[in-house]
């Protein structure tokens, strides 16, 4: 059935655009910096694992451990390097377009030497699960690879919230991005806590590379695209809701879907930015954009 | 020590010691520099001088130092995390002596910071933000209690209360320090201080004397 694939499929791309609007939207809270290099990480993850697969010959697993260990030491040293200079030092940049431009300027330099490495052709990791499509309910099909994002999707948003719910660390997360004076006031390194999640935000992103590049294949700029909608499905919360963030990123990967499958394929994105930005012009206080506005 | 905000000196000299054990009332009118010497002291502003807690020498602009090393702040406007339950604020005071939030629940601290105020149990699941202005002052102190301090430091505990909440909190003080913690409370209004507190340093254009 049409419409049950293409719901299918919406979810897929939209699991993905939900779990980096979450990324965003947490490190936001904790750090003050949009991460528009979110992207570019999930694009590091799938060429990094081709390359070191098909071309270095590399056995499958350690392709992907190697990938994922080279994303964290980046992004730990970027934290140390960049970020510890820009928020830590003794003249501390603020200001939403001064920060912004710490990861937009990042996301240039990784989409660089994507193009060195990689080239500029398709690629994609490999199907970590091989196979047909799987039938559901009798006539509706979901790619493994399909599977597997939802899954990762699932179970990453299931450890972050029982992290966030039943741990000190978790609450001391949270507390960082409510109020960050509040938190150092009690001992809550709030720099380590933007550190850890910076590096996690970028292997997550790089996993989600990996497992969901067989179904669209990935080029060195593919990491644009998905940073943009992720910001956008952020924006929706306000940069600071993860629950708003998700859902919208969920609803933004359907819309994307249905407009592809019953408007036209090749203008189905113009179309959704077109949308999204209306709804933003008609109702941003509803839409929680005041709150980014004000953030 | 000094405080200086850009150009402007907030404490051009504040020396003084506080022994343990002590309640010592911080005073003087608006704008002479009380909350800039606890806040220098707490670490949470640049400061120039020596500051020694328990003997040991504090790093300047290092809040996370002083409040791992005994000295636990309860800020003017509380800076509590809104929406976050009032018991999730109170327990993350505990952050500063455990990371395990079981252990944070069953100790004497905790437990001593929820039994002060009885008024907020009723409100514990609630978002912070939604509480009251006395609530979020109870939730401040009882945050600060969490850390099990052996310094707790009141910035303007009673600021925008009424006088009846402004009792109660002070109450609660008054039991803090008989309980063997060293309070410092900077205060505008002497007189409430004073009822409790067995020393005064007296702070007239940044000079404390």
């Amino acid at each position: 059935m049409k419409l049950g694939n293409l719901l299918i499929a919406g979810l897929v791309t939209g699991s993905i655009y939900a779990v980096f609007a979450v990324c965003v939207a947490v490190w936001y809270r904790v750090s003050n910096i949009l991460n528009l290099a979110v992207g570019d990480f999930a694009m590091t993850g799938a060429l990094g694992v081709d390359y070191l697969y098909r071309v270095r010959g590399w056995p499958l697993p350690l392709s992907i451990v190697g990938t994922l260990a080279v994303v964290a030491v980046f992004g730990y040293v970027y934290d140390q390097v960049v970020l510890r200079l820009a928020q830590d030092g003794r003249r501390r940049q603020e200001g939403i377009v001064i920060t912004f431009f710490f990861t937009f300027a990042l996301s240039f330099f990784i989409d660089g030497v994507a193009k060195i490495l990689f080239g500029t052709d398709v690629h994609a990791a490999p199907a970590l699960w091989n196979g047909n499509s799987l039938t559901v309910a009798g006539n509706l099909h979901i790619e493994r690879a399909g599977v597997l994002v939802l899954g990762c999707a699932v179970v990453s948003g299931v450890m972050f919230a029982l992290y966030i719910r039943y741990t000190l660390s978790g609450k001391a997360m949270e507390a960082s991005g409510e109020n960050n004076l509040g938190a150092r006031i009690v001992g809550i390194d709030t720099r380590r806590y933007r550190r850890i999640i910076f590096v996690i935000t970028a292997v997550l992103a790089a996993i989600f590379g990996i497992v969901e590049s067989p179904i669209t294949g990935f080029t060195y700029i593919s990491g644009a695209t998905i940073s943009v909608t992720g910001f956008i499905a952020a924006a929706y919360g306000g940069f600071r809701s993860p629950g708003r963030a998700l859902l919208a990123g969920l609803v933004i990967g359907i819309a994307e879907a249905l407009l592809g499958g019953y408007v036209s394929a090749e203008y189905a994105d113009t179309l959704l930015y077109a949308i999204l930005a209306a709804l933003v012009l008609a109702r941003p206080r509803a839409l929680g954009f005041e709150s980014a506005i004000g953030a | 020590m000094s405080v200086a905000y850009g150009h402007v000196v907030a404490v051009h000299d504040a020396t003084f010691s506080i022994g343990e054990g002590e309640a010592v009332a911080i005073i003087g009118p608006n704008g002479n520099g009380k909350s800039s010497i606890l806040m220098g002291i707490a670490g949470l502003v640049a400061r120039r001088g020596d500051v020694r807690i328990f003997g040991t020498g504090a790093p300047p602009r290092n809040v996370m130092w002083t409040a791992r090393h005994g000295l636990t702040l309860v800020p003017e406007r509380r800076q509590l995390y809104p929406n976050l339950s009032a018991a999730d604020n109170i327990i993350l005071g505990c952050y500063s002596w455990t990371r395990s939030v079981h252990k944070a629940r069953a100790s004497d601290a905790y437990a001593f910071a929820l039994d002060l105020f009885p008024d907020l149990r009723p409100h514990l699941r609630q978002a912070a933000g939604t509480l009251s202005g006395g609530q979020q002052q109870m939730v401040a102190i009882a945050r600060g209690l969490a850390a099990a301090p052996r310094i707790l430091a009141v910035d303007e505990p009673c600021l925008g209360l009424a006088e009846v909440v402004s009792k109660r909190v002070y109450e609660a003080l008054a039991r803090v320090h008989s309980a063997g913690t060293t309070l410092i409370v900077v205060e505008e209004v002497p007189r409430r201080a004073l009822e409790i507190c067995t020393r005064r340093v007296e702070v007239r254009n940044g000079i404390a004397a």
